[in-house]
């Protein structure tokens, strides 16, 4: 409302100069009014993100000294030095490779159980109860839970693979495997999240198009394909755009399961970044570090922006 | 929209009330620890009352004697928890019952980097301890601080006696001659064995193996119905000891001990041969690899499914206790690679700082308290309770320490491997600034051999190269 009042007030400025010098001052007032509204949640913007965002650009051109105290300039090295390690590298692939493993598999399983469950058939809403339930759970409650299924010698799923006759495998600390089943985890963890959305998206699609489609003789796939994707089409790019931020900055089921091993074959971004900062306290090359991903996820997601022409809003 | 609405309602009703149903436990169960705290202190006040009534008298007369004068409050951050903590509250309650003048508060602050972090984020403030218990991988970190007060300064100033303290245990927190912290809790790898897979194997239980070789050996015997001969946790602190018991230094200039470290020698050759065999071992099929954790190879060998395997002598009581009634647990020196030379254990466990932040007698009531706790009779008591090292030659002569050597005939083989330890930079143990996180990349480096990616040497040619690196970091930022 203010805003619509404003943008009048601006247009009658522009044709009546006379009476816009009476009115200039009521809209300075409502400007003053609105930055007076949004300033409880600048101030708290500021103090938790721009200042530390400053901070860390600053931390990022020195070296710290084990207390944590800045110690010496070194200008660029902190940068220069990243780009040329191994583990910099190393880090950037596992996690690239992690939000490939995790993101469409991920989109994909909640998409199909959402479509599965919502219809108003009897029974449906203990399925959606039971779908949405990992919602409700914490990173580090869920990485316990795995961490006992994943268990090498005394885990659920090796149990079952060796009543089965096959030879256990070893989930977290073979370097083939450890990344597949943090992955699997990830994709169960966020699927409570997923699904909820989802669901919504589905549920939110009129019920006459479904009614028109069905007269018009389309049968269950063809509705999924040609009007529920279509349709949920918003829903699903909002959840990918989130899903990847998700995934470049997980951290605590690797924290938890593997510590970025075996061998560094989970050593995500921000575990990297954690272990340069709070392991090692080297504040300055932790810094130019979490400057680099910030970078790297916002040219990600303007990137994703970009394919939002394709979302069908409706 | 109507569907949503009759749909969406319970799910979203079943998520609030799974995540209040998560918050009630939570609560419960921090309410339990409130609950506990207390409920704690009582018991030991109980279990203690006969003994300490006279003290607690006394302690009231006193009160009475001076009533203006407070108590000096000393505040001791610690990383003990579950029943190392009650252990720890227990002899803090018996401190203060004791010296009336001093009033020690223990925090529990989380594990050892956490409680570290903790202090190097409260060292420009008051909020920080007067006392700080930091792990022995710490300890160069400290020194370069420059916030501490070292306790040399205390022994000197009123010639306290430390003859009777255990000098190799002395010798891991000596730099430059003098003694920088007063250890505390201490312990050592040693190999734990199934003696009954050794007797079903045709070996024999009394004589474990104690090369690299015998490991093997052992090992191929044990492999055999779906058991696996040994496990050893990947875990960094095993590659130091491994080094220490062949006599070999982990970094340059005298383990950092003649001069700050500047490169680190883990590629040397005692590295190579023990993650060559290592390796083979578990390339073999022979040992199993489990991960990092000692807890997973701890329950594998609870669990009889491994016939050996490498832990702290903290471990022990849990160890022996754990396979009571299933099997008997046999212990043996760290093995070590055919003609070695001589060498021993690195201690490890952790000691107790001195702030320098704090007032004098504050650093002086925090002095008294840690005598307190290297008395032989508190010593006693702390090993008996955690399966700690005493730090004191004399705490051996406490009954209660022989009752439980009777109790636990394994933990001797611990004691005579630390009186078997030669003293010298390789077995005082290495010192750097960067080493928790040396530790890492020797474990990432151990990993990418059994994984195959790089062959042993290659290996840790890489993780010294990193660490030097590191080292140099490092030393830049501290003058």
């Amino acid at each position: 409302m203010n805003s619509t009042e404003a943008g009048l007030a601006v247009r009658r400025t522009d044709s009546q100069t006379r009476r816009a010098r009476r009115m200039l001052p009521s809209l300075w007032k409502e400007t003053a009014v609105g930055y007076l509204f949004i300033a409880p949640s600048l101030l708290l913007f500021a103090a938790f993100l721009f200042y530390p965002l400053l901070k860390s650009v600053y931390l990022s051109f020195y070296l710290t000294d084990p207390r944590g105290r800045v110690a010496e300039f070194v200008g660029l090295d902190n940068f220069t030095a990243l780009f040329r390690s191994e583990a910099f590298w190393n880090s950037l692939l596992v996690t690239l490779k992690f939000t490939a493993l995790t993101v469409p598999t991920g989109l994909l399983a909640s998409l199909l159980l959402a479509a599965l469950t919502y219809g108003k058939l009897r029974g449906m809403r203990a399925f959606r109860f039971v779908f949405s339930l990992p919602v409700a759970l914490s990173v580090s409650t869920a990485s316990v839970i795995w961490m006992m299924l994943y268990h090498p010698t005394t885990g659920t799923l090796n149990y079952f693979l060796t009543k089965l006759g096959l030879t256990p495998v070893q989930w977290l600390t073979d370097p083939a495997w450890a990344l597949v089943s943090i992955s699997i985890m990830t994709v169960w963890m966020n699927s409570g999240f997923q699904y909820i959305v989802l669901l919504s998206g589905l549920q939110g699609i009129a019920d006459d198009i479904f009614d028109s489609a069905r007269i018009d003789g389309s049968g269950p796939f063809r509705t999924f394909f040609q009007i529920i994707v279509p349709l949920v089409s918003p829903t699903v790019f909002f959840l990918s755009v989130v899903s990847v931020m998700n995934a470049f900055q997980s951290f605590g089921q690797m924290n938890i399961l593997t510590k970025g091993g075996p061998a560094g074959s989970t050593e995500v971004f921000v575990y990297s970044i954690y272990k340069e900062a709070f392991v090692n306290y080297q504040f300055g090359t932790g810094s130019a570090l979490s400057l680099v991903l910030f970078a790297m996820i916002m040219l990600l997601t303007l990137l994703q922006f970009r394919f939002e022409r394709k979302v069908h809003y409706h | 929209m109507k569907a949503w609405k009759q749909a969406g309602l319970p799910v979203a009703m079943a998520g609030l009330m799974v995540a209040l149903a998560a918050c009630g436990s939570t609560n419960a169960a921090n309410g339990g620890n409130n609950a506990n705290k207390p409920a704690n202190t009582e018991a030991a006040d109980t279990a203690q009352a006969g003994g300490d009534e006279s003290a607690a008298a006394n302690e009231q007369a006193n009160a009475a004697a001076n009533p203006q004068k407070e108590p000096v409050k000393v505040v001791w951050w610690h990383s003990m928890s579950g029943e190392l903590g009650k252990a720890v509250t227990q002899l803090v309650a018996d401190f203060n019952a004791s010296h009336p003048d001093i009033q020690v508060e223990e925090v529990y602050q989380g594990t050892y980097d956490d409680s570290l972090n903790k202090m190097k984020a409260s060292l420009d403030s008051k909020s920080g301890p007067s006392l700080i218990q930091v792990y022995e991988i710490g300890s160069k970190f400290m020194v370069d601080s420059k916030a501490i007060t070292p306790v040399q300064d205390f022994i000197d100033s009123e010639n306290y006696d430390v003859s009777n303290l255990e000098e190799n245990i002395l010798g891991y927190y000596t730099f430059d001659n003098k003694l920088y912290s007063m250890p505390f809790n201490t312990s050592n790898p040693i190999l734990y064995y199934n003696k009954d897979m050794f007797k079903a194997a045709g070996l024999d239980p009394e004589k474990p193996p104690a090369t690299y070789e015998e490991v093997k050996n052992a090992a191929k015997a044990l492999t055999k119905d779906g058991k696996t001969g040994a496990s050893f946790a990947i875990y960094g602190w095993f590659m130091e000891q491994f080094f220490a018991n062949q006599g070999a230094e982990y970094d340059n200039n005298g383990n950092g001990r003649t001069d700050t470290a500047t490169e680190s020698l883990v590629n040397a050759d005692a590295g190579v041969k023990t993650l060559t065999w290592w390796k083979d071992l578990v390339d073999s099929k022979v040992a199993l690899n489990l991960g990092r954790k000692t807890d997973d190879t701890k329950k594998a060998f609870l669990a009889g499914q491994i016939g050996m395997t490498l832990d702290s002598t903290a471990s022990l009581r849990g160890i022996v206790d754990g396979a009571k009634g299933k099997f008997e647990v046999g212990t043996a020196f760290l093995p070590k690679p055919e003609g070695a030379g001589d060498g021993g254990v690195v201690v490890g466990g952790a000691s107790l700082w001195i702030m320098n932040n704090k007032p004098a007698d504050e650093q002086k009531a925090a002095w008294e308290f840690i005598k307190y706790l290297a008395q032989p009779d508190t010593q006693a008591k702390w090993h008996i309770n955690t399966g700690y090292f005493p730090i004191t030659k004399k705490a051996y002569d406490e009954q209660i320490v022989k009752d439980n050597m009777a109790a636990y005939p394994q933990f001797k083989t611990a004691v005579d491997q630390l009186h078997a330890t030669k003293l010298s930079p390789a077995t005082q143990g290495a010192v750097m600034g960067v080493f928790p996180e040396a530790r890492q990349i020797v474990e990432g480096a151990i990993e990418e051999a059994f994984g195959g990616q790089k062959d042993p040497k290659a290996a840790l040619d890489d993780a010294a190269k990193a660490i030097t690196e590191k080292i140099a970091t490092y030393n830049k930022t501290v003058q």
